[in-house]
């Protein structure tokens, strides 16, 4: 499939709407040596990508494994080198003045847990305030927003290895917002959450975003992140921006197939129709898939109508999963 | 960042000591068994050498056993390895995402664990010697020791720090810590005192930094009041230092160009 790419939503001078940009790329490449001396070879894990992010966004960031995510973050928080390529996040280069960025982001890596797990997070945010330059007094006020924010107030003063998952998480999020980041950067943050735990955390990050203006900047697998969470999204792979435009707007842009699902109130001979696919079959009800590039909704609904006396009929854009998918299986350009 | 910001780091450590009530038993138990066991060794030795070996008394070496063994056991036994695994499974490249130094957070966090283990292990250890061979030999050496007790466990600290940077370079450097015990152990006086090895090998160990790591603790303990131990420490104490922050300086460079 064609990947159609988006310019981002609002193609203005400063290609969000005239808004602050608190993430700015440009040209940004990355290469890794790999192999042994004598089979050297250079890998470029991030090749060329430009965009910006505006604050009080929430953009998804997504991609198959090895597309480069996971180095762009790490470009933009400091903690690798580009090979070039420029990116200023808080007006500030993340290579450069790793330190200085690190007090006003905030990181929540799934995997990675920031709480000691003997203490509680009440401990622990004690230590992470000190480290963060937060004075005492204002660590505790702090804490006690959080808790409130949150809903976590019980949670505090439990040492961490007997927490939930979830509730860990939920700490986490807490001590990653201690030192009110402008940018949360969340690389997989509900991975291994049960479905609760995840709508949860999917709300808080939407409350923390709304309520406090911060900026998200997510990777994740589940597209449940990306659609509930995300307005924006930026799909990555090998190595480069593949498509930037709003979530809504990645169905309508991007998929080339609709679902139709129609019921006939007596059963009928399925239609023979180029472009367009039997995946279910009842007694009286049919499930279409229709390639739009091929034949068009209109022309499909029109050759139903005249099949058989239609009692219901429903057109469905298939889930973003499929559509990602789609992206994702796109050749390389 | 603020001013104690060090000091917090080491106090959360020490808290995630006490957490784990039953690890402080084991270890305070392996440290008896072991204190008890080498100190009749070294009783039936000196026994049979006339009462003193090398000028230690059955009791001066009971000290030195009780105060070598209670520099190193509160300290993680395998954290070459674990600092190994921390660079090679990235968890140091998250470490980076902070406002402070990597190394300064972890010196903090394992002189901090390390303190805190020391104390009941040091008053355990004191009871159990002067119930076992009496009053230490010297006041004023076994007053030396504990500030050289506090050196020794800083400098081991920052030691393992600077040899576990390899693991920056190499793909797998968690072996080292074997090696490295086993130079603390022979080198570094913990078994028994450096006077008794060979000439040569005492040349060595005293020319290496393992010996401000269990004996000069130790040889003050058992009653040689050498105060200039405390110097030799603190000389290496700077040195092991130095080289941890070189190594972790250059070691988290590399991370940041070629990735981890």
């Amino acid at each position: 499939m064609a990947v159609a790419l988006g310019s981002g939503p609002a193609s203005s001078t400063d290609g969000r709407g005239g808004q602050a940009m608190t993430i700015e790329v440009d040209r940004l490449t990355k290469s890794f040596a790999t192999g042994s001396r004598k089979r050297r070879r250079t890998i470029e894990a991030v090749h060329d990508i430009s965009f910006s992010v505006g604050a009080g966004e929430r953009l998804a960031y997504i991609g198959p494994n090895g597309a480069g995510k996971s180095t762009s973050i790490k470009i933009l928080t400091g903690i690798l080198f580009p090979t070039s390529g420029d990116a200023h996040v808080l007006g500030l280069v993340p290579w450069k003045q790793r330190r200085k960025l690190a007090s006003r982001i905030g990181t929540l890596f799934g995997q990675r847990s920031q709480l000691w797990f003997e203490l509680t997070p009440r401990q622990s945010f004690r230590t992470l305030a000190a480290i963060y330059g937060i004075a005492p007094e204002r660590a505790a006020s702090r804490v006690g927003e959080l808790a409130g924010l949150f809903d976590a107030e019980d949670l505090f003063d439990v040492p961490v290895r007997n927490l939930s998952l979830g509730q860990r998480m939920r700490c986490e999020l807490a001590a990653c917002m201690l030192h009110e980041p402008e940018i949360l950067f969340l690389d997989e943050p509900t991975i291994g959450l049960d479905l609760l735990a995840k709508q949860r955390f999917r709300e808080l990050l939407v409350r923390l975003n709304e309520e406090r203006g911060t900026t998200i900047f997510l990777t994740s697998h589940d597209v449940a992140d990306i659609e509930q969470v995300a307005r924006r999204a930026i799909v990555v792979n090998h190595g480069s921006v593949i498509y930037d435009d709003d979530v809504t707007a990645m169905r309508r842009t991007l998929l080339s197939t609709k679902l139709v699902e129609v019921g006939f109130e007596r059963p009928v001979d399925a239609p023979v129709i180029d472009g367009v696919e039997v995946v279910e079959r009842t007694a009286t009800g049919l499930k279409l898939t229709v390639d739009t590039s091929r034949r068009s909704i209109r022309e499909v609904l029109d050759t139903l109508l005249d099949s058989g006396v239609v009692a219901d009929i429903s057109v469905i854009d298939p889930p973003l999963e499929q559509v990602i998918a789609e992206i994702y299986g796109a050749p390389r350009a | 960042m603020t001013r104690h910001w060090f000091a917090l780091t080491m106090r959360s450590a020490g808290q995630r000591v006490f957490a784990d009530r039953a690890a402080v038993l084991v270890k305070l138990t392996f440290y008896v068994i072991v204190v008890t066991a080498i100190g009749s060794l070294w009783r039936g030795a000196t026994d049979s050498n006339g009462g003193e070996i090398v000028g230690y008394t059955a009791a001066a070496l009971f000290w030195y056993v009780a105060t070598s063994e209670a520099a190193i056991v509160p300290l993680t036994m395998r954290m070459i390895e674990e600092i190994g695994d921390d660079i090679a499974g990235g968890a140091i490249a998250v470490e980076l995402l902070r406002p402070a130094s990597v190394l300064g957070v972890r010196l903090a966090t394992e002189i901090g664990r390390g303190l805190t283990a020391l104390a009941p292990i040091a008053v355990i250890g004191a009871v159990l010697a002067a119930v076992t061979v009496g009053a230490p030999p010297s006041a004023l050496g076994a007053a030396l020791a504990i500030p050289a007790l506090v050196l020794a466990i800083t400098c081991n600290v920052m030691a393992q720090h600077a040899v576990a940077a390899a693991a920056f370079w190499v793909r797998d450097a968690r072996s080292v810590w074997f090696i490295y015990y086993k130079c603390v152990f022979v080198v570094g006086g913990m078994l028994l005192p450096l006077q008794v090895l060979p000439d040569w090998l005492q040349s060595v160990a005293f020319a290496l930094p393992f010996s401000a790591m269990a004996y000069a603790p130790a040889r003050l303990a058992s009653g040689h009041v050498e105060p200039w131990l405390l110097l030799v420490q603190l000389g290496w104490l700077g040195v092991a230092g130095l080289a941890a922050w070189a190594a972790f300086s250059a070691g988290q460079r590399r991370l940041q160009v070629v990735g981890g």
